[in-house]
């Protein structure tokens, strides 16, 4: 970064703390909040908030669900990108739009989708409940609510990189007797590395920290289909304030962690080695 | 390998960026396609090699093979991009294994001798000692290396070359397109490469295929193609050209009566064809000198003749001495060789 001298400009000064007290007040203060409260009543309520049985199990929903969800996405997303990028194909910016519904459409309606669809009442609720399958109110729901929820975030990532790579390298890889698995594993994928990770760990966080979909679908089962951010809700309405900031601190450690590793990524994506043009 | 084309086109909607192209390629030699920008060669080059997919009608055979049902993975064309399209993430070595790597195992050599193949390919490069770079340590000479070594790899029936040199500065283009030719000497794989630079076609292939508007305007030998140009558009692409229209310059001095004062004929002349002379006859129309560059093997003297007319000789240092030329001075031309196109 080329930094400009610093002069005392009042403008520039204003601007800053304009931009200052923003950061204060929506990150910083709120921040401090959590971590404050969380740590209210001491250590010893902090830790047992965490390993009660309930928030336990809120922890190990979230993990599953976030490990279901990003295989996934990551399948759909590599698949609907390297379309994107290297194909042309009619009906092709209808994908594009189609892949950014999620983003378009309110959580909560994407849940009641599924509950019409999957639901007792819905389409396919006495075929399920035949076979004795739970989608609603169990981790299946969770899972796709939140699927559908994080759908665009791998693919996002990987367009514009992929398209602004271009087709050469797989042409030549083409060329060389490659087929198309070889092409995806040793050429596209590698290049694409960093946007790929990159992709994961913004859909990772926002796995874990959807709260509409899932508030939908889940059914509120405690103990049982409440994943973090329902856990922390429940808590909160049983006034239970030091265990549900607890548990809301564990979801901001998270996305520390998830900006921590954004920048890293960031970084080193822009120390590697360049594409050769 | 040889090459044949029958009835290839190509058309985008209502642009017919290859219109009907017949020609042939024969084995061992160096063809160059040569073109302004959108004249169609380097979607022919892509044909060729599988990359687009010809409209009906058309055949393209490699030697007696048809193409038509061979995927481009199958076809064993060596092909060089602009750009050079290495793989970043792999090291120069990797790049030149990579086609032997994805070889089916039943084909594919043992991981010594696709070592051995790498090596001997990068000494025929002249880039042993950067084995283990990466493509963005490498400048842009050694990466067009790299991308023909690994070309070279798969053993191709046949070597395709877009703009091999666009990309590269100057000095580099001109060292790397000798070292190409005494390559090619060397192996006398069947190649065909794509320029719009005519000074690069000319010293570089055995044969030149002139393209514009997508159709060929004429296949012959570097000399061919510049002594005996088959149209007012090749006269005008390759080398230098005095274009006169109507009439030609130096009065009654031209070689032929018949050509004088046909009005919409378009003669041609080009500028080593220009010999000046010192004013000597009286009824010769007099030119007047209006610039000298003198910087370079050959001198290059414009002057002006009757109606402003515009005309550029070149010739050698040593007559240039004995003319004594200076601005401004008014000599007469005698041309030596005029061609003439009717469209």
């Amino acid at each position: 970064m080329n930094a400009q001298p610093f002069h005392f400009n009042p403008v520039r000064i204003a601007l800053l703390s304009l931009v200052l007290l923003f950061l204060l007040l929506f990150l910083a203060a709120p921040l401090c909040v959590v971590f404050g409260e969380a740590f209210a009543k001491g250590f010893g309520t902090y830790l047992a908030a965490l390993t009660d049985p309930e928030a336990r199990s809120a922890i190990w929903l979230t993990l599953m669900t976030a490990s279901a969800v990003i295989p996934l996405n990551l399948v759909f997303g590599v698949a609907a990108a390297w379309c994107i990028a290297k194909f042309s194909f009619p009906g092709k910016p209808l994908l594009v739009s189609l892949i950014d519904l999620p983003f378009a459409i309110s959580p909560v309606i994407a849940g009641l989708v599924f509950v019409l669809v999957f639901g007792r009442n819905g389409w396919l609720g006495p075929w399920l409940s035949d076979r004795d399958w739970h989608v609603i109110f169990a981790w299946p729901g969770i899972v796709l609510a939140t699927t559908f929820v994080t759908l665009p975030f791998i693919a996002r990532e990987l367009i514009p990189y992929m398209q602004e790579q271009g087709r050469d390298e797989e042409e030549a890889a083409r060329l060389m007797g490659a087929n198309g698995w070889q092409i995806l594993f040793r050429v596209t994928l590698p290049r694409a590395k960093l946007a790929l990770l990159y992709g994961i760990v913004l859909c990772n966080a926002r796995a874990m920290g959807e709260f509409g979909a899932v508030s939908v679908v889940s059914g509120h089962i405690r103990g049982k289909t409440d994943t973090l951010p329902l856990h922390v809700e429940v808590l909160y309405n049983d006034y239970d304030f030091s265990a549900a900031f607890a548990v809301a601190s564990l979801l901001t450690l998270l996305a520390l962690v998830t900006l921590g590793l954004k920048t890293w990524l960031e970084r080193r994506g822009a120390t590697a080695p360049r594409a050769t043009r | 390998m040889s090459i044949a084309l029958s009835h290839i086109s190509k058309r985008y909607g209502m642009f017919r960026a290859v219109d009907d192209i017949n020609l042939e390629i024969p084995r061992g030699e160096l063809t160059a396609l040569l073109g302004p920008s959108g004249s169609g060669k380097t979607t022919l080059l892509r044909i060729i090699a599988g990359l687009e997919q010809p409209d009906e009608g058309g055949a393209l055979r490699f030697q007696d093979q048809d193409l038509a049902q061979v995927p481009v993975n199958e076809r064993r064309v060596g092909f060089v991009f602009q750009h050079y399209a290495l793989f970043p993430h792999l090291s120069v070595s990797e790049n030149v294994a990579f086609g032997l790597r994805v070889k089916p195992r039943k084909q594919r050599p043992s991981d010594l001798s696709i070592r051995k193949r790498v090596d001997d390919l990068l000494q025929l490069v002249q880039l042993a000692s950067f084995a283990d770079r990466y493509p963005s340590q490498l400048s842009g000479g050694q990466r067009q290396r790299v991308a023909l070594a690994r070309a070279l790899a798969i053993e191709p029936e046949v070597l395709l070359l877009d703009e091999p040199f666009g990309a590269l500065d100057a000095k580099v283009r001109l060292e790397l397109r000798r070292w190409l030719r005494r390559l090619h000497d060397e192996l006398r794989v069947t190649s065909v490469f794509v320029t719009h630079d005519q000074d690069e076609a000319m010293e570089v292939a055995d044969r030149v295929v002139i393209m514009n508007h997508g159709r060929i305007e004429q296949i012959g030998s570097p000399q061919e193609v510049y002594h005996r140009p088959a149209s007012a558009f090749v006269m005008g692409f390759i080398g230098q050209v005095n274009v006169f229209r109507g009439r030609l310059p130096g009065g009654a001095n031209h070689p032929s009566d018949r050509h004088h004062g046909r009005f919409g004929a378009i003669y041609f002349v080009r500028p080593g064809d220009v010999e000046i002379q010192p004013l000597a006859r009286l009824d010769a129309e007099a030119l007047t000198v209006s610039r000298i560059h003198a910087a370079g093997p050959l001198v290059r003297v414009e002057m002006m003749g009757q109606d402003a007319q515009l005309v550029t000789a070149e010739l050698s240092q040593e007559r240039f001495r004995q003319l004594q030329l200076v601005p401004q001075q008014r000599v007469q031309v005698e041309l030596r060789s005029v061609h003439r196109f009717d469209s």
